[in-house]
């Protein structure tokens, strides 16, 4: 009797043991649950936070600082005249441009990039691009003209291979005021690109030269650029484009008006990796023509003068990087040669050559420290009854330059 | 005069000649299917390098990736498929 009572007792205890047990465990899960939930929705509020808008605002932007050491021989009838300079930072090219994105869902871009160069502030490009199908951008406002590759694809400082533009790029205006339609077109195993533009267009200077870019458009007619690209290779290696710019270009009302400008573009792109090279080749020819005119003399304003009006530059750009080589693999060697031909009679006819050679040394993908050479000759063909011949010009610069893309 | 004439005519020719592929291809503006089938990695190293170098995808966030993505789009004139593919390799990748 005696023993079966002990039982019971130990019984008892041994289920008041595991109640609470199990009660005080029951207690700790509970504490635990609650505090993950509590985590988990404040977590959740702060995913919610910061999730992504349809719109989104960014800023990038780049800077190129340098240094240049020119000397430049110029010889006339004989004589010879030696110059010697350095700068720093290389005014002309020195250049600090934030660029600022807009985006709204997956339909409207804006973009706009202002820049500090040649101490003062400038606008590179400010406008609105709409998605409109997968095919077909539609963009409105002051943008890069479509006509060769260079102005809107390679002039950036840390995509330059080389310290300076090549030589008659800037004859040909690279922006302007007007709308814009472009795309890229799966074909097959190939590509096809076009981007056409409608703008202000090109105004004809008091010398035969061309300027663009202006808000008040100088005739009633619109200046159509246009380009149109090929990658015939299914791993886009090679581009090849053509383009044309055409418009009338002088006042309205004066004897210029009717003079029309027809200028072209031929451009190559061709990078691939043959281990352990990257081999990278660019090249563009340019030719503009305008139409005959006569322009007033700058020695005597009652006489006039005229000439053929026709300019061609092209470069072709060689660089090879060894990707495939560790120790190698952050340098890169360039190489361009440029040739330039401005009308011979004019006041700045010339015919000019230079050859650069650069070395890169790649920080990062976006940031590059560079030393590059370049010599130039120019041989003036300008008008000697003008008092514009400038006979033979020989230099030689040493670039030092750092740019980058944030 | 006539070595202008003949360039100017070439130059025509050319642009009448890429015109007509282009016309044709907005006809037709199918990938071939090993085109179509090409992953985002693929095209990141094949279409980025043709202007700049490869970038890092760990270099923006996936909300930055995408306002890049269009403004590289209407920079090097990629077709959409290849913005939204190179585009998720890149937010994936980080």
């Amino acid at each position: 009797m005696k023993q079966n009572i002990s039982f019971k007792r130990y019984g008892l205890l041994t289920i008041l043991l595991m109640g609470i047990y199990a009660h005080s465990f029951a207690q700790t899960t509970s504490t635990v649950d609650s505090s993950v939930y509590d985590r988990l929705n404040y977590l959740e509020e702060q995913m919610n936070y910061h999730k992504s808008g349809d719109d989104h605002f960014m800023v990038v932007g780049l800077t190129t600082f340098g240094f240049a050491s020119n000397k430049t021989t110029n010889t006339l009838n004989g004589v010879s005249n030696v110059t010697k300079s350095n700068s720093f930072p290389d005014a002309d090219h020195f250049e600090f441009s934030p660029m600022l994105l807009w985006r709204h869902g997956k339909k409207f871009l804006m973009e706009f990039e202002p820049s500090f160069a040649n101490n003062s502030v400038g606008v590179n490009w400010a406008d609105i691009s709409y998605f409109v199908t997968p095919n077909v951008i539609l963009r409105a406002g002051y943008f890069v003209l479509p006509f060769g590759t260079y102005s809107k694809k390679q002039a950036a400082g840390w995509i330059n291979k080389l310290a300076t533009d090549p030589m008659g790029i800037g004859d040909v205006p690279s922006t302007d005021y007007g709308v814009e339609i472009e795309g890229g077109l799966p074909f097959g195993s190939m590509k096809m690109n076009y981007d056409f533009a409608l703008t202000n267009g090109l105004q004809l200077n008091t010398d035969g030269s061309l300027a663009g870019g202006n808000i008040v458009d100088n005739n009633n007619n619109k200046t159509f650029t246009g380009r149109l690209g090929l990658l015939p290779f299914s791993n886009s290696s090679l581009e090849l484009g053509v383009s044309g710019m055409f418009g009338k270009t002088g006042n309205y009302g004066t004897i210029y008006q009717n003079v029309k400008a027809n200028l072209y573009a031929f451009d190559l792109n061709y990078v691939k990796t043959f281990v352990p090279i990257l081999l990278n080749i660019k090249g563009q020819y340019n030719i503009i023509n305008i139409g005959d005119a006569n322009y007033v003399s700058p020695l005597d304003p009652t006489q006039t003068y005229t000439f053929k009006n026709y300019t061609t530059n092209g470069f072709i750009q060689c660089a090879i990087r060894p990707t495939g080589i560790q120790a190698l693999h952050d340098l890169e060697l360039a190489g361009r040669y440029t040739t330039y031909s401005t009308p011979a009679n004019s006041t700045f006819g010339s015919d000019q050559h230079s050859f650069s050679i650069g070395l890169n040394y790649w920080l990062s993908w976006r940031a590059v420290a560079r030393i590059a050479y370049e010599t130039y000759t120019g041989n003036s063909t300008a008008s000697q009854a003008l008092n514009a011949f400038t006979g033979t010009t020989n230099s030689n610069t040493l670039y030092l330059q750092f740019s980058i893309q944030l | 005069m006539k070595k202008y004439r003949s360039l100017h005519t070439i130059s025509l020719g050319l642009i009448i000649l890429f015109s007509i592929i282009t016309m044709s291809s907005m006809n037709s503006c199918v990938p071939s299917k090993a085109v179509a089938a090409k992953t985002g990695v693929q095209l990141w190293s094949e279409n980025c390098q043709r202007c700049h170098n490869t970038p890092s995808p760990t270099t923006f966030s996936p909300e930055i990736w995408e306002t890049v993505g269009m403004h590289m789009q209407t920079r090097a004139l990629l077709t959409e498929a290849e913005r939204d593919k190179i585009v998720e390799f890149l937010k994936s990748a980080r």
